[in-house]
């Protein structure tokens, strides 16, 4: 059966509860430090997602930079900004974020880049990942799916 | 793929999906235990003339507003755990919660007010467009139902989310009548979220305030 969440009358009974995955969570969103100063592009369109995603990211000391669009995008990394990770929307203003990941790949950005995106479909999984994605992930973008990259980038 | 007519919209008690919560993270800590001796020890004292103690507006001494806080915390947690089991919010809510720490004290607050503000603009966008009786861009009705659906599932809304993601549905087959339907119900479910997270916040905040007068200034 499974557990059930707590009344507020309950107090006393939550100590004995045992959630595997949302421990593992919350270990994984504590347990990592990071030897080297990660940066980080978070491209997306939508304002509460990319403050979340900067959030998250700044929680694990990485420093972060925020556009809205595809085509600041280009701009930033065109200007010769380096950063160790994109995390990049699919739908964005201006310049999606295909045709954004294609013209960053272009120019010879190997950095590792993590499309995130609201639709979940195999044909855009493909379409992101053929435009130049390394990993792509359904949002919200969760600590299961990042510290696995960050720890990798740290050289861990 | 879910019709808009059916049941599971209507609003029901769900079996809780979500595994047991750590309940620490639903649960506010409890504040360390306060000795009390001290201010009991002044009641000796507080029958005797011209003996000035510390009162409330009340009249309770101010030692005993800090109980609301305990009450305030269980109320805190009934209601989560009821949004929780009624599907309104899932563990991403959590997650943000996670995040706050004292750096940044109103941070799910805030986040969510960022939320509010934009899906009100999401909204007001759909009505619109759904409103003009020339109405056919359903790829632009698409850009703005992703984004929805993005912001509430970095939330933890998790009945908005679903709604969106039929919404989409009707969009892509060029539905109009089915979008209209949805964007009611869209409307509809948004409303109680802003309604019960505001009611969250109020009461964390009087819990904040309630906790904050455990330690009087004596005199």
């Amino acid at each position: 059966m499974a557990p059930t969440l707590p009344s507020g009358d309950q107090a006393s009974d939550q100590d004995n509860w045992d959630n595997g995955r949302l421990a593992r969570k919350r270990q994984l969103l504590t347990e990592i430090v990071l030897r080297n100063r990660l940066t980080a592009l978070v491209v997306d369109g939508d304002t509460t997602c990319r403050v979340l995603e900067q959030l998250l990211l700044r929680s694990y000391g990485v420093q972060t930079q925020g556009v809205d669009n595809g085509r600041d995008a280009v701009a930033l990394i065109a200007s010769g900004v380096k950063f160790n990770l994109i995390i990049i929307d699919m739908i964005l203003p201006v310049l999606n974020g295909l045709e954004a990941t294609r013209q960053i790949r272009d120019m010879g950005v190997h950095c590792k880049m993590l499309g995130v995106t609201a639709c979940s479909g195999e044909s855009e999984r493909q379409a992101f990942l053929a435009a130049g994605v390394d990993v792509f992930i359904e949002k919200p973008l969760d600590p299961e799916h990042l510290v696995p990259i960050l720890r990798e980038l740290d050289g861990q | 793929m879910m019709s808009l007519h059916d049941d599971r919209w209507k609003p029901r008690l769900l079996e809780c999906e979500i595994p047991a919560s750590n309940p620490k993270s639903l649960q506010i800590s409890k504040p360390k235990k306060v000795n009390l001796r001290p201010h009991f020890l002044l009641l000796k004292f507080a029958f005797l003339p011209g003996f000035k103690y510390p009162v409330a507006k009340t009249g309770l001494p101010l030692w005993m507003l800090g109980l609301d806080a305990d009450r305030l915390r269980a109320d805190l947690n009934r209601l989560l755990a009821f949004l929780f089991h009624q599907g309104i919010l899932d563990e991403q809510y959590l997650q943000l919660q996670q995040l706050q720490d004292e750096s940044s004290p109103n941070f799910v607050s805030e986040v969510v007010n960022i939320y509010f503000h934009e899906s009100e603009k999401l909204l007001r966008n759909l009505r619109s467009l759904l409103m003009d009786r020339e109405f056919s861009d359903y790829d632009k009705m698409g850009i703005h139902l992703n984004q929805f659906i993005g912001s509430s599932s970095s939330i933890g809304a998790k009945r908005v989310r679903n709604v969106c993601v039929a919404f989409r549905a009707a969009s892509d087959q060029n539905n109009r009548a089915g979008c209209l339907r949805a964007l009611e119900l869209l409307e509809h479910e948004y409303c109680i979220l802003k309604n019960k997270l505001h009611e969250l916040f109020q009461i964390e905040q009087q819990r904040l305030l309630a906790a904050g007068v455990r330690y009087p200034m004596l005199n």
